[in-house]
């Protein structure tokens, strides 16, 4: 019986068997992948309200996303920012490409005196709407 | 005449059987990637590639989760006509403001919609039981004290929503 071994002597030369080592890299890859997005999920901590109706469609681009948790702190896109760099940030963003849908992510239990200021630095930077993220739900 | 070949033995006693002496043959080991045992193209590239790919859908979904959106206006002014409007004429606002009464977190009422302040449930209630066809052409448009919580603006919105009306929020 023949011993398989990773080097392959057929053929004119020694090759490596490379497929079981990109297998394992990809495992890794897909791995790290999720941990880093589980981490950054967590990291937000912000639970949504439900709603019983709601728009699901695609947009050709890509929203920008504001994440708003129960303490205030703020997030575009998943990074943190401070509050009094927010507006200076979302103007920018929104000038430089007004038809990009604006998201808010808010979490549920925050106090509206929360969500407030961020609705009305928006409507200063000029942004007319806002897609405010919900769970599906009753 | 060494004892140790059978053949010789079996060569000279007759009475014994030959399956006796036969030198019993090894096992051969059983080798799933032995060339000769298998047939057929080779699947475990395929399964591991397959398995990886299913894992991470089944990961990617349950992050993302069941999420959707609701729309809301920013209009920039308290005048209805500051919203944008498929009319002509300005389109009628229904104006909504949410309160806790007593500052009581359980007790969120909602003032605007009718005569007296009710309860936001009796509100999200009537809206939702609104003819849908004529609560197209309205827009509500909420408010709300600092301490309501987000999620009675957003349940307020859904029910607006949920009739086809247009939400501002203020």
């Amino acid at each position: 019986m023949r011993a398989r071994s990773i080097i392959s002597t057929e053929g004119s030369g020694a090759r490596i068997n490379v497929t079981p080592m990109i297998d394992v890299v990809m495992v890794l890859i897909v791995f790290y992948l999720l941990v880093g997005q589980l981490a950054i999920d967590r990291k937000a901590a912000i639970a949504l309200p439900s709603s019983s109706t709601g728009i699901t469609q695609t947009q050709d681009q890509d929203p920008i996303i504001i994440g708003i948790n129960i303490e205030g702190a703020l997030t575009i896109n998943g990074q943190s920012i401070a509050g009094d760099r927010f507006a200076g940030e979302i103007t920018g963003m929104h000038t430089r490409s007004p038809s990009t849908p604006m998201r808010v992510r808010a979490h549920r239990d925050a106090p509206y005196g929360v969500v407030r200021p961020i609705m009305h630095q928006l409507r200063e930077a000029g942004v007319s709407q806002v897609e405010l993220m919900t769970e599906q739900g009753s | 005449m060494s004892e140790h070949t059978p053949t010789t033995n079996t060569s000279t006693t007759n009475t014994t059987s030959d399956s006796e002496y036969k030198r019993p043959r090894p096992l051969k080991r059983r080798n799933v990637l032995d060339r000769g045992s298998r047939f057929g193209p080779n699947m475990t590239p395929m399964v591991d590639v397959t398995l990886v790919i299913l894992i991470f859908f089944m990961a990617s979904a349950t992050i993302a989760g069941p999420e959707w959106f609701l729309r809301a206006q920013l209009p920039a002014k308290e005048d209805p006509d500051a919203i944008a409007s498929d009319f002509a004429l300005p389109t009628p606002m229904l104006s909504a403001e949410l309160y806790l009464q007593d500052n009581e977190p359980d007790q969120i009422m909602v003032r605007g919609l009718g005569s007296a302040p009710r309860t936001l449930e009796s509100v999200v209630e009537q809206i939702r039981s609104m003819d849908e066809s004529a609560a197209a052409g309205l827009v509500l448009g909420i408010r709300s004290t600092d301490e309501v919580p987000y999620w009675a603006v957003v349940k307020l919105h859904d029910a607006g929503a949920s009739v086809s009306m247009r939400v501002a929020i203020r």
